[in-house]
């Protein structure tokens, strides 16, 4: 009896033994044969691929699906039909109007369309589904004529009609699937964020379709950003039929008039696009017939997917990869111009800080030019003010503070602290100073720690002694917006190209010209009317004049000490062509092409 | 052989409102509040505050564990924080994938260990010897971190042999039933989707499988040793046995008693080790979505993965107390 267990035993071990040897043998060294399921329509992978040959159709519970066998013999190499990119994660959802992460932002990108868009390379408004518009002298009437002939991925004809529904939906709190978007535990947290709240707090008071292919809007006060924030690629319009059918569903369920429309999105895996063979911008049709945005998560397996040639592109590496891929004919690598810049906050509740010495003694004791060399991996750019140099509120003429250890040891003297700062006045305690560095890398700071100890290494020959702190990001962020922590690093990457988006979000005062806990209560009454004023104001000639004046204010200041602007990598494989990269990560697919591999 | 089952079914349910309060009440220590990590930097104090009403974390977190277990009981592990999935749904979904890792993993482990274990045994001290447990031993301290980065480096980049990592080829596209590749791939009889599958999943199960292969190696070769002293083995030769029927019909037999115990015990490895390899080798599983759960302050997803990784080792471990019996007539359950 027990034998005859032991023998099943065995014999069950045998077998799988030899499936597994049976599988091995079916996965030949050199040259398999490329093995792939289609829907639909066959589709290449970018292995030299030749003659076809169906093997064997199934019918399977799903009808579309079919099993093509490709044999690979040898070459001429044809162009791949799909432009795969590895992502560094899983979008969170497809509905634009709920969203904030940029790696939403991408697949939305490719589906979506609104009114302006960035250029390809800057962040300048341009025409999209928005031919020209007109602005009323005060700044607060917007009238946009719209494209004609458009139509969204479902055959929804897009118009006025559209662009109105899509406002109702994100502004209204009324609207009926804004409201069961809200019981679900959504945020229209950009809409609040860049229009000032919903309902009647919003800037935006009307939307009226004044004939199928004209908008108006009309505002409350004169918004400078405006254009700025209608090209972010959260504004961008759901069909109105798709928006009835899906609700709260449309995350999965993304139906727009891009150059892509949605296939499929398997989580943790892959979401699947296919060009739309509407598009209405012939000029700019897609080049591949599909797009495939892939989650890889760990950056050095990313990387080992493109130099497998199972990926074409990909985001977030490693700074110590970036030299590697440089010189690899292998690979072609791209920076996205800077839009991201790290900081230094000091908390105005320890009293030490709100001596203007004391802070100056900061920004002259840290080396920022041999951080950046050290370790940017050769992408980084040493920062002088807030604004990164690729928007127009960049001041050029700000003279940063010169790296200079014995310098601040005079000013911390001058201050009063002859022998060094190690301990400060904390909410009225007398406490170690402490310096707190993020968990996570972001793109401002690639390894924080290490630029933590650099920097701390750096005031300590200044004089003054911290001690460094972390804990885990979600913390970090809580305790910062509690305002409870004294000295921190961390950075700020743009939304929508717009200086007010950088400088007014930090420095402007709270509601009654209240301090932000936010922000370290950061106090200057000065720089914050400067800088609401040019959130009001329309002319461009007239806000560049304002922000450039307010950075060289926080800079005289030291406001903040500002440490590095980062040019985030992207790696391509030789033969990707067309990928251009913008500064506020809204990359355009339809544009690219892979090329035969040489 | 009844009464013992449910005796230990019974301590089963105490060892999981056990285990449910632990977690409920671990989750909750790590600090940071799922409302501030879902908004993020924009956060604004009222919609942490709504969003904390949504998620009931403004209740006591007595009446949030009562709310949490009468629900769990009727199989609704409630509803994600960032994306509003239903929990138990997705458990049902993202599950398959582990268990078709950790299976592979595990088909690896023992096919290898055992034989390695016996010939070390029988071959003891013999250069075979010390360099298979020379082996086991780097297999044992390896992180499977590294030790996945450099398969894919070889197999993936360098020889081109296996794919880098995920289930299927970019380009593949199927229509789920069970969402494990292999057994839909078989379900749907489809052979070419089957050895697709079976390529993607040859280099995470190997990365995942070296730690338990080497245990199982060890152990094997130990408790062959005891055998292979004992007097029965030494009458078996006696009797004008030919080793190998010493070998694998007398000593072994009797050696993989305790082999069986440790491989029971590596099922818990293997669902750690998942979170890791998952991550690697971007693989769909739940050992990843717990990972992302965690950062994110998912409670539910966090709360319910555990529960079903706790039910499955202590499932696994009664299976493994009753396959003694079987294998083994000394042992008696009562």
């Amino acid at each position: 009896m027990q034998s005859h267990r032991i023998k099943s035993v065995l014999a069950l071990a045998v077998l799988a033994a030899v499936m597994l040897i049976v599988v091995a043998c079916g996965t030949p060294a050199a040259q398999p044969p490329v093995v792939q399921t289609v829907v639909v329509e066959k589709v290449q992978t970018s292995a030299p691929v030749i003659q076809t040959t169906v093997v064997e159709k199934v019918q399977t519970s799903a009808p579309v699906v079919q099993t093509v066998v490709v044999q690979a013999t040898a070459v001429p190499a044809k162009a791949p039909e799909a432009f795969v990119f590895g992502a560094q994660g899983e979008p969170v959802c497809l509905d634009p109007a709920v969203i904030t992460d940029g790696i939403s932002g991408r697949v939305i990108n490719q589906i979506y369309e609104g009114l302006v868009k960035f250029d390809k390379d800057t962040t300048n408004p341009v025409p999209s589904l928005a031919k020209s518009w007109t602005t009323s002298d005060d700044g607060k009437e917007w009238t946009f004529k719209l494209q004609e002939g458009v139509k969204f991925h479902d055959g929804t004809d897009f118009n006025a009609d559209a662009v109105v529904k899509n406002f109702d939906y994100w502004a209204n709190t009324k609207n009926s699937v804004h409201a069961k978007q809200l019981a679900a535990g959504q945020v229209f947290e950009y809409y609040e964020a860049q229009f000032g709240g919903f309902d009647e707090n919003g800037v935006i008071q009307k939307v009226e379709a004044v004939d199928p292919t004209t908008v108006k809007f009309t505002l409350k006060e004169p918004q400078g950003p405006f254009l700025n924030n209608l090209a972010m690629f959260v504004f961008v319009f759901a069909s109105p039929t798709a928006l009835d059918k899906y609700g709260t569903e449309t995350c999965k369920n993304p139906v727009g008039t891009g150059p892509y429309k949605f296939v499929e999105w398997k989580p943790n895996e892959q979401v699947v696009l296919d060009a739309f063979a509407d598009y209405w911008d012939k000029a700019n049709a897609p080049k591949m017939k599909r797009v495939i945005i892939r989650n890889i998560p760990n950056n050095s397996a990313r990387l080992l997917a493109l130099a497998a040639g199972e990926i074409h592109a990909l985001e977030g590496m490693e700074p110590r990869d970036v030299a590697a891929i440089k010189d690899d004919p292998r690979f072609k690598l791209l920076l996205r111009p800077t839009n991201t810049t790290g900081y230094l906050a000091f908390n105005y509740n320890v009293k030490e800080f709100n001596d203007p010495k004391v802070r100056q003694a900061f920004a002259q004791a840290i080396n920022k030019q041999a951080i950046v060399d050290a370790l940017y991996g050769g992408t980084g750019l040493v920062a002088k003010e807030f604004q990164p140099p690729s928007l127009w509120g960049y001041n050029p003429n700000v003279e940063d503070w010169k790296y200079d250890p014995e310098a601040a040891k005079k000013l911390l003297a001058e201050a009063g602290f002859a022998n060094g700062l190690s301990e400060v006045t904390f909410d009225g305690k007398k406490v170690p100073l402490e310096f707190w560095y993020m968990p996570v890398s972001r793109p401002y700071y690639p390894n924080p720690k290490d630029i933590a100890t650099a920097m701390a290494a750096d005031l300590a020959k200044a004089g003054i002694n911290v001690s460094l702190q972390t804990v885990d990001w979600a913390t970090y962020l809580d305790r910062r917006s509690k305002g409870e922590l004294p000295l921190y690093m961390l950075g700020w990457t743009g939304d929508n190209g717009d200086p007010d988006n950088f400088v007014c979000y930090f420095f402007c005062l709270g509601t009654g010209d209240k301090p932000l806990s936010r922000e370290g209560f950061a106090n200057d009454k000065e720089v914050s009317d400067i800088l609401k004023k040019a959130a009001t104001t329309i002319d461009k000639a007239e806000r560049t004049k304002l922000y450039q004046q307010a950075e060289q204010l926080i800079h005289d200041k030291v406001l903040r000490v500002f440490v590095a602007n980062n040019q985030p990598p992207l790696a391509l494989l030789a033969n990707v062509e067309g990928y251009i990269p913008n500064p506020t990560g809204t990359e355009y697919f339809n544009l690219v092409e892979v090329k035969p591999a040489q | 052989m009844g009464h013992y089952l449910l005796k230990r079914s019974l301590t089963l349910i105490l060892v999981l409102l056990g285990v449910s309060l632990l977690v409920f009440g671990f989750v909750r220590l790590i600090p940071g509040d799922p409302a501030v990590v879902m908004l993020g930097e924009r956060a604004t104090p009222e919609n942490i505050e709504r969003i904390r009403a949504q998620l009931g974390l403004d209740k006591p977190v007595y009446e949030q564990y009562l709310i949490f277990i009468s629900n769990a009981l009727r199989g609704d592990l409630g509803t994600s924080v960032l994306r509003q999935e239903p929990v138990t749904r997705e458990i049902i979904r993202r599950f398959p994938a582990t268990i078709e890792l950790a299976f592979g993993a595990m088909i690896i482990a023992t096919l290898l260990g055992i034989p390695l274990g016996i010939l070390s045994a029988v071959k003891r001290n013999s250069w075979f010897d010390a360099s298979s447990m020379v082996v086991a031993l780097t297999g044992v301290s390896m992180p499977v971190f590294w030790l996945g980065l450099m398969l894919i480096f070889l197999f993936a980049v360098t020889l081109r042999w296996l794919p880098s990592g995920a289930r299927l080829d970019a380009n593949t596209q199927f229509q789920p039933i069970t969402n494990s590749v292999l057994l839909d791939s078989l379900l749907q009889g489809n052979p070419a989707l089957f050895f697709q599958g079976v390529r993607h999943l040859i280099l995470p199960a190997l990365a995942l499988g070296t730690i338990p292969m080497a245990i199982i190696a060890r152990m094997t070769r130990s408790s062959m040793l005891e055998v292979l002293n004992q007097d029965y083995v030494r009458t078996a030769r006696a009797k004008g046995l030919h080793e190998r029927g010493v070998i694998l019909r007398h000593a072994l037999r009797n050696a993989l008693l305790p082999v069986i115990t440790v491989v029971g015990l590596q099922v818990g490895i293997l669902l750690s080790g998942a979170i890791l390899t998952e991550t690697v080798f971007s693989w769909p599983g739940i050992g990843r979505w717990l990972v992302d759960a965690i950062y994110a302050r998912d409670y539910p997803i966090v709360q319910g993965v555990t529960l079903t990784i706790a039910i499955i080792f202590v499932v696994i471990n009664l299976f493994v107390d009753v396959l003694y019996t079987l294998v083994d007539p000394r042992v008696r359950l009562d």
